[in-house]
């Protein structure tokens, strides 16, 4: 599904958080939002994803105008995401959280007795051994490691099969071999699904990403193949070093 | 199932007054069991739940005093009036949470206690609906079996008290049940998998303010009265204090918060004058040494 971000304006109080923010994203296209701190990434996200609303301009996903749907709508169009600091069901099982985001995609919840739960049993099996969470099914979410946690992160993120994944900062604060195997997982996403994400790693959104968009300030200052941007002046000074 | 064969077995041995305080526990019980869907599985704190209990009672007295005979329907007519009410309260109370969401539901609670008191040409004020029949059990009664025998309405209550907790027991295990604690957890989460989240809450207070409804109906036959009090603010701090002494997120642990807080109420009344003075302390010991409530302690055992 293609995501079409026009002329976006947010303002909190005064100061514009985004200003005048255009993007195009294909269906499919793996696209990168990157930009130094305070730059309006994750506010970006937060628009797309309906919890924010902009003073200006409009979100489209697919051909919906989706500017004042609710956040549960849009998801229902197929919008997934995950959240920069883990947001999960803490004190629900690890199993228990990932049948939710199962249940969100088959629309299996307005049913008030137990039973005939096999079908979504077996599929959450099925992704908690993807996600090599298997081990940790009966654990509550606020009981595992952080890695772990954000394994389960991304991981309701899919069981929704999503197509449009917003991403925000999925490495933050792993170690190597967590961030591998973070990236072999999104790495084997179906080509169809859009990805939009959020990184400091820039391995990682060099690894992903087909066109990177750099924010700085409220305001896209560069859009491109991930090279050319490298080479853009402006990026250079709004990240200092960082290539 | 141990607890429930020792409950049935009250009519059989205890006297007739204990019969009675039972009875009051078992009603008392669904009230805090209904309560505790909102507190414990939902994260709603309400302060209001004894609304959907007056309410409850009120329809039931309503219907019986004009001429309505037959438990399922006065039951019926308990659960039906506290969702109509539970539905609007609700669907405003939602649109805020925590403190907010407290002091909303107290307001209209008291609100609908005001009413009851001031809408004198449905509700008598406060003298109440008084003179309530109990319903005849078509069949039943060839066999000398009345509920206005202490035994028989006792039995009621009983099984009336075990079909609430086995519906809620299974409820709170079902997608539904689940899908509510998923937005006790994280609202944020579960929107942004597609839950329309205010719905849900809001389905989960029209039930559980059915169920307070049943118990309120309960409450009227029993008494044979029905009054302003019933509503009043106090009971639903009562209820809340039952769900948290017993245990949330569980039916049992609410159930037997019931009877402690009755037994306590009676118990402490007989001997002290401001009996509520104790019961606060009991209910402050609780949340200071077990806030796992009487099941945190047995589970612990």
């Amino acid at each position: 599904m293609e995501v079409t971000v026009t002329d976006l304006t947010v303002r909190f109080g005064a100061v514009a958080v985004l200003d005048d923010v255009d993007l195009e994203i294909a269906s499919g296209e793996r696209r990168a939002l990157i930009g130094p701190n305070g730059a309006g990434k994750t506010t970006l996200l937060n628009v797309i994803a309906g919890e924010l609303r902009p003073a200006q301009g409009s979100v489209r996903l697919g051909t919906r105008d989706a500017t004042t749907l609710p956040p549960w709508k849009r998801a229902r169009l197929g919008l997934g995401r995950t959240f920069q600091r883990s947001t999960l069901f803490g004190q629900l099982t690890v199993a228990e959280n990932v049948a939710l985001a199962v249940r969100a995609r088959i629309r299996g919840s307005w049913r008030f007795w137990p039973g005939g739960q096999h079908p979504v049993r077996e599929e959450v099996g099925k992704r908690l051994e993807a996600a090599a969470l298997a081990h940790l099914a009966n654990r509550r979410a606020a009981n595992i490691g952080h890695g772990e946690q954000r394994m389960l992160e991304l991981e309701l993120a899919l069981a929704a099969s999503p197509s449009v994944l917003l991403l925000d900062e999925p490495m933050a604060g792993l170690s190597g071999a967590e961030r591998q195997s973070v990236l072999n997982r999104l790495l084997t996403l179906p080509r169809q699904v859009t990805i939009v994400i959020v990184e400091h790693d820039l391995d990682a959104v060099f690894a992903i990403a087909e066109r990177v968009s750099v924010l700085d300030h409220g305001v896209k200052i560069a859009d491109g193949g991930p090279a050319a941007v490298r080479a853009d002046p402006r990026v250079q000074e709004a990240y200092i070093g960082a290539f | 199932m141990l607890l429930a064969l020792a409950l049935a077995s009250i009519p059989l041995w205890a006297p007739r007054f204990w019969i009675y305080i039972a009875t009051q526990a078992l009603i008392f019980a669904i009230f805090a069991m209904s309560l505790d869907l909102l507190v414990g599985y939902a994260g709603l704190p309400s302060f209001g739940h004894a609304a959907f209990y007056g309410v409850g009672a009120y329809a039931c007295a309503l219907l019986a005093l004009g001429h309505v005979d037959g438990l399922v329907p006065l039951l019926l007519a308990g659960m039906l009036g506290a969702g109509a009410a539970a539905l609007p309260i609700g669907a405003l109370s939602l649109r805020t949470s925590g403190i907010y969401f407290l002091m909303l539901t107290l307001a209209f609670a008291q609100m609908l206690w005001g009413l009851a008191v001031n809408w004198t040409s449905l509700t008598r004020g406060t003298d109440g609906l008084i003179g309530i029949p109990r319903p005849a059990l078509p069949g039943l009664d060839t066999l000398n079996v009345s509920l206005y025998d202490r035994g028989p309405f006792f039995f009621l209550c009983l099984l009336v008290a075990i079909a609430v907790f086995v519906v809620l027991e299974s409820l709170v295990r079902s997608p539904f049940g689940k899908t509510l604690e998923g937005i006790r957890e994280n609202d944020r989460r579960m929107r942004a998998l597609g839950f329309p989240t205010f719905r849900y809450r809001l389905a989960a207070f029209v039930l559980a303010g059915m169920v307070a409804g049943i118990a309120g109906s309960l409450a009227a036959m029993s008494n044979g009265f029905a009054t302003p009090d019933l509503l009043y603010w106090t009971v639903s701090g009562l209820a809340l204090i039952a769900v948290v002494v017993g245990g949330t997120r569980s039916f049992i642990g609410p159930a037997l918060g019931a009877f402690l807080v009755l037994f306590a109420q009676l118990g402490l009344s007989t001997y002290i004058d401001r009996w509520e003075l104790a019961l606060g302390a009991l209910f402050i010991a609780f949340v200071l040494f077990l806030p796992r409530g009487l099941v945190g302690l047995v589970r612990r055992a």
